[in-house]
C-alpha cells in the first residue's frame, strides 16, 4: 500500500496538471484570442459531464508534461443530444496547436475511434499545421501521413463535422476540406491552405488575414466553408443542431422527432407566396418555412450560391434534405456555386439516409463567358452525377418554372425515378421559356412579320396552348397537380410510405467517376 | 457602398431616387434577365448618394449600378 500511494498521487497530479485551473497563464492567453478555451469548448458542446478523454496523459520522452499538456490535442468521447460522438479540440496554447508526433498519433485514434463506433466525429480546430519542430526530420516525415487516407474511408460512414475556431491555415483546411459541414466564427477565425505569412515569403502576394481566410471570404465567397456564426457559442449550437438532423451512422436509423401535425393554418396561405407570373421573384425560403416542421429548418451555405437553397429539416418529425431555386437571386438560374451547393449537399443528405426534397423553379442554367469560364459543363454535371448515385427517397414539385436541363438535373417528372414527381396549378413544365423559344425557332418567322411584336405573341399564345400543368400530367410526367395547401400533407404521407434506401441497381462496377 | 449588379441584363425600373433611405436587401432597382425580374438590393443601410444607370441600359456582371453611404 505503502508504494502505491506515490503513484496515485503522481497520477492525480499528471491529470491535474491538463485541467484550465492548473495553466491560468495559458488561458489567460487563449482567453485574450478567443471566447473559450479548448476544454471549455468541449465542455459546451458536449452533454455535462460525458467527455471521456482519450490520451489526455501522453508525454513525449524528450519533453515534459507540462511544457505539452495532451500534446496540443484534446480526444475523447462524449455524447452530443444524448448521442455518442468524438470530439477533437486542438489546443492553441501548445505551441499554437500544432500537431506533434503524439498529437498526431491523437488526431488518428480519434478518427478511428468514430470509424469503429460508428458515431460522429467533431473537431473543433484552432492551430496549425504539422508541428514543424518534429516535422523536419526527414526520418519522421518520411512515413508521410495515414490521416487522410483514414478520413476517406469516414468519409460518408459517419457525420464529420470541422469548427473552425481560430488559427486554420494549412492543417485544419486540410481536415476541414474531408468534413461534411464546415463552421466559422466571423471575424475570428480563419482557414486556407497557408497563412498570409507563409503566402507572403512564397509568392509575394501582401494580404490582410480576414481578407485571405476569414469567414467573408471562405463562407460567403468561395463556399470553401458552409456557415459563419457570430460566436463560438452559436458555432457549437450549430454542430449539435446539425448532428441532431442525422443518424449517427450510415447504417443507423433517422433520428425522427415527434410528429407535428400535417395539416396546420400555415398551409393556406401558402398560394400567395408564390405569384403566378413568372417573371416575378419571389423568396422561396419562405415557401419552405411554411412546409417543414416549426422550426426544424437548418439551412446549408446560406451565405454562398444564394440563386439555390439547400437545407436540413423536418417533415411530420422525419428529418428531410430540401433543395430549392431561389428566384429572389439571379432569378433561380443554376450556376457553379449552386450545382456544387447541390452536389455536396445531395451527397451527405444520401450518405445518411435523408430524403430529398426538390423544389422547383428554374428557368435554367447560367450561359455566358463567365458561366464556361466556372466549368458550368462539369458543375452541371457533378449535380446530376450526386442525384444518380443517390438510393435514397427522392420527390420533386414543380411550383413555377420547370425549363430545360435544370428541370431534369432538380429531378423533375420520370428523370431519377422519383418516388413521386408532382406540379402545382401555377407549373409551367418545357424545354424553355416561351418567349425565348419564340425568339429562337421562329427569329425569321419574326423578323419578316410587319408587326414583330405582335407575331411573337401570336406564336408564345400558339405554344401556351401546349405548355400547362395538365399537359404536363397527361403524357404521365408528373403523378398528379396538387394544391399548394396540401403539399405539406402529401410530402408526409409520401415518405412514411417510401422504403429507406432503394437497390443501387449499378453494372457490376467498382466505383463511379465523379465529373468533377 | 457600392451596389452591384450580380447579373447581366438589362434595367427594367429604377424603383429608388437619389436621396432615398434604404435599409439593408431593400430593392434599389429591377433588371429584366432570363425573362425575369431579377431585383437589385442594397448591400447595406443607407442613403443612396448615386444611380449610375438608366432604364434600358445594359449592365454587365459586377457592374457598380449605384452607390450608398452608410
Amino acid at each position: 500500500m505503502n508504494t502505491e500511494i506515490p503513484a496515485q498521487q503522481e497520477i492525480a497530479s499528471a491529470r491535474e496538471a491538463l485541467t484550465d485551473e492548473a495553466r491560468p497563464a495559458a488561458v489567460e492567453r487563449q482567453l485574450k484570442r478567443a471566447e473559450m478555451t479548448a476544454r471549455q469548448r468541449i465542455a459546451r458542446l458536449c452533454d455535462p459531464d460525458s467527455f471521456r478523454e482519450i490520451g489526455g496523459l501522453v508525454r513525449d520522452d524528450d519533453g515534459t508534461r507540462e511544457a505539452r499538456p495532451a500534446d496540443g490535442v484534446v480526444i475523447g468521447t462524449a455524447m452530443i443530444g444524448d448521442r455518442p460522438a468524438v470530439v477533437l479540440a486542438q489546443d492553441f496554447t501548445v505551441h499554437g496547436g500544432s500537431s506533434g508526433k503524439l498529437g498526431s498519433a491523437k488526431i488518428r485514434r480519434a478518427i478511428q475511434q468514430a470509424m469503429r463506433d460508428g458515431t460522429p466525429l467533431v473537431m473543433l480546430l484552432d492551430g496549425g499545421g504539422h508541428r514543424i519542430q518534429d516535422g523536419q526530420d526527414s526520418r519522421h516525415f518520411a512515413q508521410g501521413s495515414p490521416t487522410f487516407h483514414d478520413f476517406a474511408r469516414l468519409s460518408g460512414w459517419v457525420p464529420v463535422v470541422s469548427v473552425m475556431m481560430g488559427a486554420g491555415f494549412a492543417g485544419p483546411t486540410n481536415y476541414a476540406g474531408m468534413s461534411d459541414l464546415v463552421i466559422m466564427v466571423r471575424g475570428q477565425s480563419c482557414m486556407g491552405l497557408a497563412g498570409p505569412a507563409l503566402v507572403k515569403a512564397g509568392t509575394g502576394e501582401e494580404i490582410d488575414i480576414q481578407a485571405l481566410g476569414g469567414a467573408g471570404a471562405q463562407v460567403d465567397t468561395h463556399g470553401l466553408a458552409h456557415l459563419g456564426v457570430d460566436t463560438e457559442g452559436q458555432a457549437l449550437d450549430a454542430v449539435r443542431s446539425y448532428l441532431g438532423l442525422l443518424p449517427s451512422n450510415a447504417r443507423a436509423p433517422l433520428p425522427c422527432g415527434d410528429p407535428a401535425p400535417a395539416d396546420d393554418l400555415r398551409q393556406a396561405g401558402l398560394a400567395d407566396l408564390v405569384p403566378a407570373d413568372t417573371r416575378k421573384a419571389y423568396d422561396v425560403r419562405k415557401v419552405i418555412t411554411r412546409l417543414v416542421d416549426p422550426d426544424s429548418q437548418f439551412e446549408i451555405q446560406p451565405t454562398y450560391a444564394k440563386n439555390a437553397v439547400t437545407c436540413l429539416a423536418r417533415l411530420g418529425g422525419r428529418p428531410v434534405g430540401i433543395i430549392a431555386n431561389q428566384p429572389m437571386q439571379l432569378g433561380g438560374m443554376l450556376t457553379s456555386p449552386a450545382c456544387e451547393k447541390i452536389a455536396h449537399f445531395v451527397a451527405v443528405c444520401d450518405a445518411f439516409g435523408v430524403p430529398l426534397v426538390y423544389l422547383i423553379d428554374v428557368p435554367g442554367f447560367s450561359i455566358g463567358s463567365s458561366a464556361e469560364k466556372s466549368l458550368l459543363g462539369r458543375r452541371s454535371a457533378r449535380m446530376v452525377y450526386e442525384l444518380g448515385q443517390a438510393t435514397v427517397p427522392r420527390i420533386s414539385i414543380v411550383l413555377r418554372k420547370g425549363y430545360g436541363l435544370g428541370y431534369i438535373a432538380m429531378c423533375g417528372g420520370r428523370s431519377f425515378d422519383a418516388d413521386a414527381s408532382l406540379a402545382w396549378p401555377t407549373s409551367e413544365i418545357c424545354a424553355m421559356s416561351l418567349e425565348g423559344a419564340a425568339n429562337v425557332a421562329y427569329r425569321r418567322d419574326i423578323e419578316r412579320a410587319p408587326d414583330p411584336d405582335e407575331r411573337r405573341r401570336e406564336i408564345v399564345a400558339e405554344m401556351r396552348a401546349h405548355v400547362s400543368p395538365l399537359r404536363g400530367a397527361e403524357g404521365l410526367g408528373v403523378d398528379d397537380i396538387i394544391a399548394p395547401e396540401s403539399t405539406r400533407r402529401r410530402l408526409i404521407e409520401l415518405l412514411q410510405r417510401a422504403p429507406a434506401r432503394r437497390e443501387n441497381n449499378m453494372p457490376p462496377k467498382y466505383r463511379s467517376i465523379s465529373p468533377i | 457602398m457600392d451596389v452591384k449588379s450580380e447579373i447581366a441584363g438589362k434595367v427594367w425600373k429604377i424603383v429608388t431616387a437619389v436621396g432615398d433611405t434604404v435599409g439593408e436587401e431593400d430593392e434599389i432597382l429591377i433588371l429584366e434577365s432570363m425573362k425575369m425580374e431579377i431585383p437589385v438590393g442594397a448591400p447595406g443601410a443607407g442613403r443612396i448618394s448615386e444611380i449610375l444607370v438608366e432604364e434600358a441600359e445594359s449592365v454587365q456582371e459586377g457592374q457598380v449600378v449605384a452607390r450608398i453611404e452608410a
